[in-house]
């Protein structure tokens, strides 16, 4: 693997990443905090999702926070174009709550997690299961040779008027196509 | 005209100065090529290296190297390039491959740079306006030797044409030249050949003229002796018959008369072949020719102008009365050739002779000559009569009027005294006959 000789360098310069040795959980949830805001610029809301053009990209997180901060850290030093990207923590599925991503950790309950996709279901909302959930959004982590991964639901993704990019879709381990029933 | 040398080079330095400037556009052309080339392989590397950062964004974003190398590994099929790499948003090298070269380890400024066989064109790969990452193509770009033996054929070529160019010119000039040296050549040829043909006909007219006149001139002297007996036999006769010569006499005096006539007919051809008595004397000829002046005017008739331009003033020897003949029969001559009048000049000149006059044979003898000319505005003659005047018993004039010895009793006086006779004439131009006597030197 010609990944493995970087790996020392990116780690010590901090940069929280997937790892070919996959020993450390708190690895695997860095990374993943590194890629929920990095999903943002390859994400078209549809128009009306936001209250304005400076308004912010709003992650929410459901439940226990499994990256320890970390999201927080890494959402706070980027920024969607104008807008800032935010981080919010919802104890209860929220259909209200203005958000744009709502991620769903592999500690929350199933059913709720479930009862959430559905209650999202039409709304312009990136729905992002972590690994381990027998349950799918828009976006589901998966672990794969030990890599952070992730499959897209592009179908979901129309039905819920979202777009997302086709680099974004290139990167993805799988794609379930807007074409597929 | 043979022409110099120098000649040849004008047209070789414009040969040598069109071959140069054909090499030199062949030089700016290939110039121009090359860097239209190698602008249009930056810009097409360019592009590829815009589509990769475009599609490789997400990888470079999501840091996921095996991504990045699909990409990347989708541009080894192009044999202009040499590596590719993808480099993260910190500039480390994600992915990428190279062929013999090595990729550097981190690039931070996307921007155009160059090494020995290659040239590396970074784009950035952005987002939303943030430079996420770099792209960094290497093309293959020609070394300068072999883009030198490239061009090498090119110009060896055109250096040869241009050596083919100078030698033709230079063998062009060479070659008119010769030209032009033949052409010289055989001109002169020419005039000698002329020149020789008319010394060899001057030469056999003189070698006839000494046949004829030895010939003549014998059968004339002995002839003469003839009629001298002839004629004192008959004056002896004469006394015998004494009284009784009266009926005779008329036959006598035919007879005598027919002997005087033969005499003077002798003496006209002993005079042509130069074996007559002649009694040279120092003699002016502008006194001479003064003194016939007004029995030439009598004998040419009214309807003949006559000039006379007496200039000469230096001696010469000849025998007075023989002259005297001459002149008056050049100007009964020129009479007959002026039947309906004209100009009639009688012209004497002193004259230094260096070369020798027109159709004068045999040997010349340069120096101070006395010229008697007697010119008319006649008929003329036409060039082969010209030539044949001198001859005995030639005649232009209907049979009975000329003896045909005139002329060749002239020519034969004048050569006996040391003298040249010299005949120009020409259809409707007249006719110049200018007799060259020696100057009397012990007069001077």
């Amino acid at each position: 693997m010609r990944a493995a000789p970087f790996l020392a360098g990116t780690v010590m310069a901090g940069m929280a990443l997937w790892t070919s040795a996959w020993a450390d959980a708190s690895l695997e949830y860095a990374v993943k905090a590194a890629y929920l805001p990095k999903f943002i610029p390859f994400i078209t809301w549809p128009e009306g999702s936001f209250a304005s053009a400076t308004a912010p990209v709003n992650i929410c997180l459901l439940g226990a926070d499994p990256f320890g901060g970390k999201l927080d850290q890494e959402a706070g030093a980027l920024k969607a174009g104008e807008r800032p990207v935010v981080v919010r923590h919802l104890a209860e599925p929220d259909p209200e709550a203005s958000c744009q991503l709502l991620f769903m950790g592999a500690g929350d309950d199933p059913a709720l997690v479930e009862g959430t996709l559905d209650a999202m279901k039409g709304r312009p909302v990136v729905t992002v299961t972590d690994s381990g959930l027998k349950a799918h959004g828009v976006i589901s982590f998966v672990i794969d040779a030990n890599h952070v991964r992730f499959d897209i639901d592009d179908a979901a993704a129309m039905q819920d008027g979202l777009t997302i990019s086709s680099k974004l879709l290139g990167l993805a381990h799988a794609v379930r196509q807007r074409s597929q029933p | 005209m043979i022409r110099t040398a120098r000649d040849w080079r004008p047209s070789v330095i414009a040969a040598l100065a069109a071959a140069a400037v054909l090499l030199a556009a062949g030089v700016l052309m290939a110039i121009y090529q090359e860097q239209l080339y190698s602008s249009q392989q930056v810009r097409s590397v360019r592009e590829q290296a815009q589509i990769l950062a475009g599609s490789v964004t997400a990888a470079v974003v999501f840091d996921d190297h095996n991504a990045a190398q699909e990409y990347v590994d989708a541009l080894r099929v192009n044999p202009e390039l040499e590596g590719a790499g993808i480099y993260s948003g910190h500039g480390q090298l994600m992915a990428g491959f190279a062929r013999g070269t090595r990729l550097p380890s981190q690039v931070t400024e996307a921007e155009t740079s160059f090494g020995s066989g290659y040239i590396d064109i970074a784009v950035p790969v952005s987002q939303n306006g943030d430079q996420m990452g770099i792209v960094l193509l290497r093309a293959v770009t020609e070394p300068e030797e072999r883009r030198i033996a490239r061009y090498a054929g090119l110009i060896l070529l055109v250096t040869m044409g241009a050596l083919v160019i100078a030698v033709l010119s230079f063998s062009q000039a060479a070659l008119s030249r010769r030209a032009r040296q033949l052409a010289s050549v055989n001109r002169r040829l020419q005039e000698e050949m002329e020149e020789r043909r008319k010394t060899e006909e001057a030469l056999r007219q003189s070698h006839k003229m000494e046949a004829i006149g030895q010939l003549s001139g014998g059968i004339a002297h002995d002839f003469n002796n003839l009629i001298m007996i002839v004629k004192g036999n008959l004056r002896l006769l004469k006394r015998k018959l004494g009284a009784d010569a009266e009926h005779a006499a008329a036959y006598i005096a035919s007879a005598d008369e027919a002997l005087d006539r033969a005499a003077h007919l002798t003496q006209r051809i002993l005079a042509f072949s130069r074996r007559q008595p002649l009694t040279p004397q120092r003699v002016n000829l502008s006194t001479l020719a003064q003194g016939l002046s007004e029995l030439i005017r009598h004998s040419v008739g009214e309807k003949v102008e006559i000039t006379m331009r007496l200039t000469a003033s230096w001696s010469t020897l000849c025998d007075i009365n023989q002259m005297e003949n001459v002149l008056l029969n050049l100007a009964i001559n020129a009479r007959d050739a002026m039947p309906d009048g004209g100009r009639l000049v009688v012209e004497t000149r002193d004259m230094t002779l260096t070369q020798p006059p027109p159709d004068v044979e045999g040997e010349f003898v340069p120096g101070e000559y006395v010229a008697l000319a007697v010119i008319d505005t006649g008929t003329g003659m036409p060039e082969e009569v010209r030539r044949r005047a001198v001859d005995p018993f030639f005649t232009t004039k209907p049979q009975g009027k000329g003896t045909g010895l005139g002329l060749s009793m002239t020519f034969g006086f004048v050569r006996q005294s040391g003298g040249y006779l010299v005949i120009d004439s020409a259809p409707g131009r007249g006719t110049a006959i200018t007799i060259l006597m020696p100057r009397d030197q012990e007069a001077a």
